[in-house]
């Protein structure tokens, strides 16, 4: 009688973790950084313009510097001249921070078996998400984005920092 | 067909350079280095054809000995006498795909430059329905000038300037070519110079500015310095690039790619990358706990 009739407290209050409600947040507002390479970043806008509209998944604000960004998706070649920069924005956003290998020459070089390529962008940064097709769709944009998110839900904070954790005994 | 330019083949060894050659670690990507010059000029052209024809006529005339040879034979044992061998007429190939070649130029723009360069000239000929004109190396500021200023040639654009490695060339390495066109005219001249590595070609940036970015990335592509040049650095590569990239003797495909190497590791990514692969070798790189 009543006992699994939710309270009145129960109806206004959602129980959770905080970690939960950070990934949450965290995957519902990925901000990508305004940065293509090559012929993907055209893919990548279109997946952001209206047709597509990269903003349904709270993914739609591409932020003009790296210092508001949370997510780099790399779209294009990756040259040896490129790579030092790429280096340094990826070091100037803040953490936590995810990067989107997008593109077969972002993953592994693609075609440019050659000497001013490097054979993918995780040869210098860490890369969560690759993407294969060249260019890939909007539509594999957006799933590798979903995948993001759901990548994003499912870490801890225990995992981001179990290196150190580990480091220091 | 024989190549005038023809040098003697060296052995095959790995090229010397200040890039990483691997020969062993990939014997599919090994360069083969081309054995002739296929620089167009109609001197060339007209030994080509003339060593064709000598060719084919030796040709006739062995033919035409093994008959006599036969005929002896057949005389002598008694035997019917073979058949006369008939010379071969080349047969007109509707199809035939092959490079236009050069021709005598007639083109009054040539002619003229030929009057005024006189034997600064080193060639000139038509291909194609276009001019070329191949000029001695020190000599081509002052034909790149007289294109410009001369009242009927007036070829005010450099409209591109581009190099080519030969690496089997017998007294030239490179070939600077210079595309001018003539706005007023609505025409195009090809000049072209024939130097030797480490030969440095005067700068055309005083006479077409245009060509500043361009010499700039033929140093780049192929190491050719100009003197004169305002600003003789990499465009292209990065500035600490090591080797010329279009030269023939590069490497295309995979290996003589840098390792990258930053001086920064703040993500920790090179280190991460370095305990994976000793991980995958069985290597411990852990330094060991004090207990």
């Amino acid at each position: 009688m009543g006992v699994n009739q939710p309270s009145a407290l129960e109806q206004v209050l959602i129980t959770t973790k905080v970690e939960k409600v950070i990934n949450w947040a965290r995957a519902s507002s990925v901000w990508p950084m305004t940065f293509g390479l090559a012929c993907c970043a055209i893919e990548m806008m279109a997946a952001g313009a209206s047709k597509f509209d990269f903003d349904r998944f709270g993914a739609g604000i591409f932020r003009a510097t790296p210092r508001q960004s949370d997510l780099m998706i790399v779209a294009g070649t990756v040259t040896y001249k490129m790579a030092p920069v790429i280096k340094k924005l990826y070091d100037q956003m803040p953490e936590p921070k995810w990067v989107i290998a997008m593109g077969s020459c972002a993953t592994a070089g693609g075609p440019f078996d050659s000497y001013h390529t490097i054979q993918g962008v995780d040869r210098i940064v860490p890369v969560d998400v690759y993407i294969p097709g060249c260019p890939p769709r909007p539509e594999s944009l957006i799933y590798g984005f979903m995948k993001l998110q759901d990548k994003i839900m499912t870490s801890s904070l225990a995992d981001r920092y179990k290196d150190i954790f580990e480091e220091v005994g | 067909m024989s190549e005038p330019n023809t040098p003697e083949v060296p052995p095959a060894e790995a090229p010397s350079g200040p890039y990483r050659y691997d020969l062993a670690a990939s014997p599919q990507r090994q360069i083969v280095l081309p054995k002739t010059a296929p620089v167009p000029s109609l001197a060339t052209y007209k030994a080509e054809v003339l060593a064709q024809a000598a060719a084919d006529e030796a040709k006739w005339q062995k033919q035409l000995a093994d008959f006599e040879v036969a005929k002896a034979k057949a005389e002598a044992e008694g035997k019917d006498a073979p058949k006369a061998p008939v010379r071969a007429v080349p047969r007109k190939d509707d199809n035939d795909l092959k490079t236009p070649w050069p021709v005598e130029a007639v083109d009054p723009d040539l002619l003229s430059l030929q009057g005024l360069l006189g034997d600064r000239a080193e060639e000139i000929f038509q291909q194609a329905g276009e001019l070329v004109c191949q000029v001695k190396k020190e000599a081509i500021l002052e034909a790149l000038e007289l294109c410009r200023d001369e009242g009927d040639l007036r070829y005010e654009m450099l409209a591109d300037e581009c190099a080519t490695h030969y690496p089997a060339g017998k007294d030239f390495t490179f070939s600077v070519v210079y595309h001018l066109t003539s706005i007023s005219r609505q025409k195009r001249l090809r000049l072209r110079i024939l130097i030797p590595e480490g030969f440095a070609p005067a700068s055309a940036c005083e006479i077409y500015p245009s060509a500043n970015w361009m010499e700039r990335e033929i140093y780049d592509m192929l190491g050719i310095r100009f003197t004169g040049h305002p600003d003789m650095t990499r465009i292209l590569c990065p500035e600490d690039w090591e080797g010329y990239p279009l030269r023939k003797e590069y490497p295309t495909v995979g290996w003589g790619q840098r390792d990258i190497d930053f001086r920064e590791d703040r993500g920790g990514v090179l280190n991460r990358i370095a305990m994976t692969t000793a991980g995958q070798l069985g290597i411990n790189l852990k330094q060991p706990k004090a207990d």
